[in-house]
């Protein structure tokens, strides 16, 4: 998995911001999001990222999986993540 | 850290900007939009910079100092950049500007008049990666576009844009309606999309810079306005999926009203909060990135800046002032 040819990530003090300039929309991500976003720059597999996010962040494997695969998934359907 | 909900909050940035509310909040602008050149082979009638042969701005930046910008932005991490003029292909450090962009893995867009698309210059624009290059068509014939684009030519216009799509570069096209083209609205969007084009810009023309001189043998009526937003909004149905057409209905005024909500800039060698505006909140030469960013920041809260927008609504007629810059 890795980010969609146009579209650009950038951290910030709240999180980070994802750009995608063909149709110039700017998502703002809170800290957790980018931090999935980030995982997923790499090109790690989708398993590979959930496995990174539970070993940094408190809360149950379950829990993180579920939230991190939600996120995934509507990144994907909204262009911004491409296998 | 503790893991709360992945989130995020969507802002659409309809033209060169920060991010609404949020903008303040970030570290670095997302976009800049760098007029590189007033110099240009065309006087067109509408030209918002007033560009046109031997129109280049006497302080443009050096060599020296472009690169200084350039290596700012990418310091800055800004992701998205776009390089226009005047005619940005005249400007004499053009590719080199572009690879340095491309190979620091910022996204490039060139807004062009289309005339030195050879297939030389678009196979050196595909190799550097460029996002997209947009061309100004501002008719689906030769007679509007070069009444419109003075000195400027149709049939080469349109083989550069068929150049651009040889060499396997993303075209997006831009179209500016006045009275004498605007009835070729639709055949312009068939034609962008015969061209190969992947998207298709326009909007109503403003009542700044050579425009407030030519504004009678320019303006659309109320009704051609009327029959063209209808055209585009059924082009949008039309070519689904295929190519996007996009468009505003606001004009110049409702523009800065929304721009005092939604900040935006515009870089030459000094920063403007905007194109249709007089305010100059940085200079390259002299200010950090940040400290623009800063000043940029602040700018849109002077109230000289809403005052001037207030006074428009009243005064049309201000924007001929546009370039007679303010420094705030």
């Amino acid at each position: 998995m890795k980010l969609a040819k146009y579209t650009k990530f950038r951290e910030e003090k709240f999180g980070g911001v994802l750009f995608e300039t063909r149709s110039e929309k700017v998502y703002c991500l809170n800290a957790t999001a980018a931090a999935v976003v980030r995982e997923a720059i790499p090109g790690l597999a989708e398993d590979e990222i959930i496995e990174r996010l539970i070993t940094r962040f408190q809360g149950t494997p379950e829990d993180i999986a579920t939230q991190a695969r939600g996120f995934i998934s509507n990144l994907r359907q909204k262009l911004l993540l491409e296998d | 850290m503790s893991a709360s909900l992945p989130n995020y909050s969507s802002r659409g940035l309809e033209s060169p900007a920060g991010v609404a509310t949020e903008s303040s909040q970030l570290r670095a602008p997302l976009y800049v939009a760098w007029q590189v050149t007033n110099e240009c082979n065309l006087a067109c009638l509408h030209c918002i910079e007033e560009s046109g042969p031997g129109k280049a701005f006497r302080d443009e930046l050096n060599q020296r100092e472009v690169f200084h910008v350039l290596e700012q932005l990418m310091e800055g991490d800004v992701p998205y950049i776009s390089f226009s003029g005047g005619e940005p292909m005249l400007h004499a450090q053009f590719f080199d500007m572009i690879e340095y962009v491309c190979e620091r893995g910022s996204q490039l867009k060139i807004e062009t008049n289309g005339h030195y698309l050879t297939p030389d210059n678009c196979a050196r624009l595909a190799l550097l990666g460029v996002k997209a290059v947009q061309v100004s068509l501002d008719g689906a014939s030769r007679e509007t576009f070069n009444r419109m684009r003075i000195r400027g030519d149709f049939d080469c216009t349109v083989e550069g844009i068929r150049q651009l799509r040889a060499a396997g570069v993303p075209v997006e096209i831009n179209f500016s309606p006045t009275r004498f083209n605007i009835h070729e609205i639709g055949a312009a969007v068939d034609l962008a999309f015969e061209l190969g084009a992947c998207s298709f810009y326009s909007g109503k023309t403003m009542y700044t810079g050579n425009a407030v001189k030519t504004w009678r043998l320019l303006a659309p009526s109320d009704d051609q306005y009327s029959a063209f937003f209808a055209t585009l909004h059924a082009k949008i149905v039309e070519y689904s999926g295929r190519m996007r057409v996009s468009f505003h209905e606001i004009g110049l005024l409702e523009e800065l009203r929304y721009r005092l909500r939604h900040p935006a800039a515009l870089l030459i060698v000094l920063v403007k909060l905007l194109n249709a505006l007089p305010f100059v909140c940085g200079d390259f030469r002299r200010d950090s990135l940040a400290e623009i960013w800063s000043n940029f920041q602040r700018g849109w809260e002077d109230p000289r800046v809403a005052s001037f927008v207030e006074e428009l609504s009243v005064n049309p007629a201000k924007t001929s002032s546009l370039h007679q810059w303010v420094y705030l």
